[in-house]
């Protein structure tokens, strides 16, 4: 491959500006499947249906004034919200979208990922904690503690497909997946349930929307943040959504596989709307958790249900 | 980075207020905690002055009907059936029955009104926004009725000095009827979601709790007080307007906690769906108001209505002109105060909002006194003695 075709190939397609369309669409969607299940209309006016809005909203973010307490931890302040964006960006190039090999792939990526996923949670603690706000910390602390309930059954559920495939790369799971001729999700349903769960944790949404519990304490770690920071906050949580769905469209739904092959990139969207509407719908159906509660529930229904799957995937292996 | 701990203790303080997005209005709670746990809070209130008793002073008794019905946005109708009860207990006349249950009829329409506004409120506080949709838009449907008997969504203005100024006509109880059975329905349909929805009832059940004697001594009223087991309701202890004439249930619950608060209510939406039946089944013909002079012969007064928060006072002091002397408002939500107070401490920073909530606050009708010396910037709150001498003085 030729560097001119590479670099086109990270830039516009499948690469970043591929990613930032999703980022936006996803978010879309997200908003409109939520508020079509809360008998609401969600956005309308700006582009059809209002599928411009999340575009809309970022390009008004930026053009916000930009205020930076007297006491924030300027380094952490002003680095973090382009850590938030970086990262799950990062992510996104081991998993693949439009074939069945991602634009960067090696045995073990899929740990890469799953650092990804921890160091996320870390940098929104350093975010949270150099804004120096007292709403900030106690969002911060609880982003922490609720990191504790939902990484080990995460980690736990991933092991599944790597296990089936014999390969930590997630484009040879895929691949394996389009050899076998199955979805993993067919062996591991309940892997694929336990990631879902752990995932919307990770995303912050309703229940697990604990740290930046709006009526509780403000936005949590986000409350000092404004213009252009919040709004690659708010990318970045977009491209959260993007790279959990794709990482379980991959996973468990074969990827870009297909019935007609040469449409990957059509497979692969139509999975990860899919994968989103089950996301907005559990979180339209249920009432936040307390962090205690959380905590208790993920360790004691999440973790079991994690190596429960992993026991039967090794019998079904053996 | 946060303050530097002065002393060994953890604890740090949260404020809640007087701009914070878990309250609708302005107060000012401020929380001593540790980590997640509230180890002890203190209220301040007085954010919301607007000095409208004051205002209820300079102003003659007619022109002070406008003015009670916007001392709350919620239960304008409580304030001004209370003030006009007042007033008629002064000039000493007797309203048309028909008035009274027209009265009644709107009191029980907006307590069906405001216990799903409150329903909503309360699922949006515990992060369940889908809920909080669903119960505005049935809201809405009362919302309608409301406006089709007096014109208006919540300041209402049916209420006179000696009537009421709107008739609820025959071609109007057709569609009220047809409103309130959906409403009950959907009541029912909430309770069961409620009860058997498990991420609702696990930030509600044990959350917020008041015990009983505590609920007493602290002087709580409506339904936090009936959440705590005591049936104590004036429809049926001092009945005003029609009740006397009218069959309903004081519901209780004895778990004194939100989640008994919630059932309270929801229940009540059916109690009152009951009564407004009733009332449009019985209501008498005749007039609706009689005519009353605008000046009131001296004397004193106080009325009480059972307001959709709880007991609400009004306490009036004529001297034969036609302004009142004294006028002095008692809302539901300042006797709930310090029962609050109460509940919050113990409990986690995640179930502040909804026990605040739970008492069903309204700064708007709560702040009316409080006291600022502009030049040392003392602020107090008087006393009950001290507001019962100033009443004598």
């Amino acid at each position: 491959m030729t560097t001119a075709g590479l670099i086109l190939r990270l830039v516009i397609f499948p690469g970043l500006l591929l990613l930032f369309v999703l980022a936006f669409v996803w978010e879309w969607l997200d908003r409109k499947f939520v508020a079509r299940l809360q008998k609401r209309h969600g956005p309308l006016y700006s582009g059809p249906a209002g599928i411009l809005q999340p575009l809309a909203d970022f390009i008004k973010l930026l053009a916000k004034e930009d205020i930076e307490p007297a006491v924030a931890d300027k380094a952490f302040f002003r680095v973090t919200p382009a850590l938030l964006l970086a990262l799950p960006l990062a992510g996104l190039f081991f998993v693949p979208i439009a074939s069945e090999t991602a634009l960067a792939h090696f045995p073990g990526d899929l740990i890469v990922v799953l650092f990804l996923f921890t160091l996320l949670v870390i940098t929104i603690f350093y975010a949270g904690w150099g804004s120096a706000d007292r709403f900030s910390i106690i969002g911060v602390m609880r982003s922490t503690i609720q990191m504790l309930a939902y990484e080990v059954p995460l980690n736990l559920a991933l092991v599944g497909p790597a296990l089936a495939a014999g390969s930590l790369s997630i484009s040879r799971i895929v691949g394996w997946q389009s050899t076998a001729g199955r979805w993993l999700i067919v062996g591991q349903p309940l892997g694929f349930a336990v990631a879902l769960i752990s995932l919307m944790a990770e995303l912050e949404l309703t229940p697990f929307d604990i740290p930046e519990a709006e009526t509780e304490i403000v936005a949590g770690w986000q409350t000092e943040f404004s213009g252009r920071k919040l709004a690659l906050i708010r990318l970045g949580e977009d491209m959260n959504l993007v790279l959990a769905s794709s990482l379980l469209v991959a996973l468990y739904l074969g990827g870009p596989a297909g019935p007609v092959p040469g449409l990957g990139l059509l497979w692969f969207l139509i999975k990860a709307v899919a994968v989103v509407y089950v996301f907005s719908n559990l979180r339209a159906v249920f009432a936040r958790f307390r962090i205690d509660q959380m905590v208790n529930w993920c360790w004691k229904y999440l973790v079991p249900a994690a190596v429960a799957q992993i026991i039967i995937t090794e019998l079904i292996l053996a | 980075m946060p303050e530097k701990p002065t002393k060994q203790d953890d604890s740090f303080i949260v404020p809640i207020g007087p701009q914070h997005p878990a309250l609708k209005e302005f107060e000012y709670f401020e929380l001593r905690v540790d980590g997640e746990q509230v180890l002890d809070v203190s209220v301040r209130l007085g954010y919301n002055h607007r000095g409208i008793e004051k205002a209820l002073e300079s102003r003659t008794y007619s022109q002070n009907l406008y003015l009670v019905e916007r001392i709350c946005g919620i239960c304008s109708h409580a304030h001004t059936t209370c003030y006009c009860q007042a007033i008629e207990q002064l000039l000493n006349v007797e309203i048309p029955d028909r008035a009274r249950y027209i009265r009644t009829l709107v009191a029980e329409l907006e307590r069906i009104h405001s216990h799903l506004l409150w329903l909503g409120i309360a699922a949006h506080e515990i992060g369940f926004d889908t809920l909080f949709m669903y119960v505005w838009a049935d809201r809405e449907i009362v919302m309608d009725l409301l406006e089709l008997i007096s014109g208006n969504r919540v300041n209402y203005a049916m209420n006179t000095i000696g009537g009421v100024t709107r008739d609820v006509r025959p071609a109007m109880s057709d569609k009220i009827m047809t409103g309130i059975h959906q409403l009950e329905a959907r009541a029912r349909y909430y309770k069961g979601m409620c009860l058997e929805e498990g991420s609702v009832m696990q930030r509600v059940a044990g959350v917020g709790i008041l015990q009983r004697q505590d609920a007493l001594d602290l002087c709580a009223v409506g339904p936090t007080l009936r959440a705590c087991g005591v049936a104590s309701d004036l429809r049926k202890d001092d009945p005003y307007a029609a009740y006397d004439a009218l069959s309903f249930d004081v519901i209780t619950y004895d778990g004194g906690d939100v989640g008994s608060r919630m059932l309270v209510r929801i229940d009540e939406v059916a109690q009152s769906v009951h009564i407004i039946e009733q009332c449009l089944q019985q209501m008498p013909p005749g007039s609706l108001q009689v005519k009353v002079p605008g000046k009131v012969p001296s004397g004193e007064a106080v009325s009480r209505v059972e307001a959709p928060r709880g007991e609400l006072i009004h306490y009036a002091r004529s001297n034969g002109s036609d302004q009142p002397e004294r006028y002095k408002v008692r809302a539901p939500t300042f006797a709930n105060m310090p029962a609050l107070s109460k509940m919050l401490i113990g409990g986690y920073i995640a179930d502040v909002p909804i026990v605040i909530a739970g008492i069903d606050p309204c700064f708007g009708c709560l702040d009316r006194m409080s006291f600022v010396d502009v030049r040392t910037g003392r602020n107090w709150v008087w006393s009950s003695e001290q507001l019962r001498r100033r009443a004598q003085a």
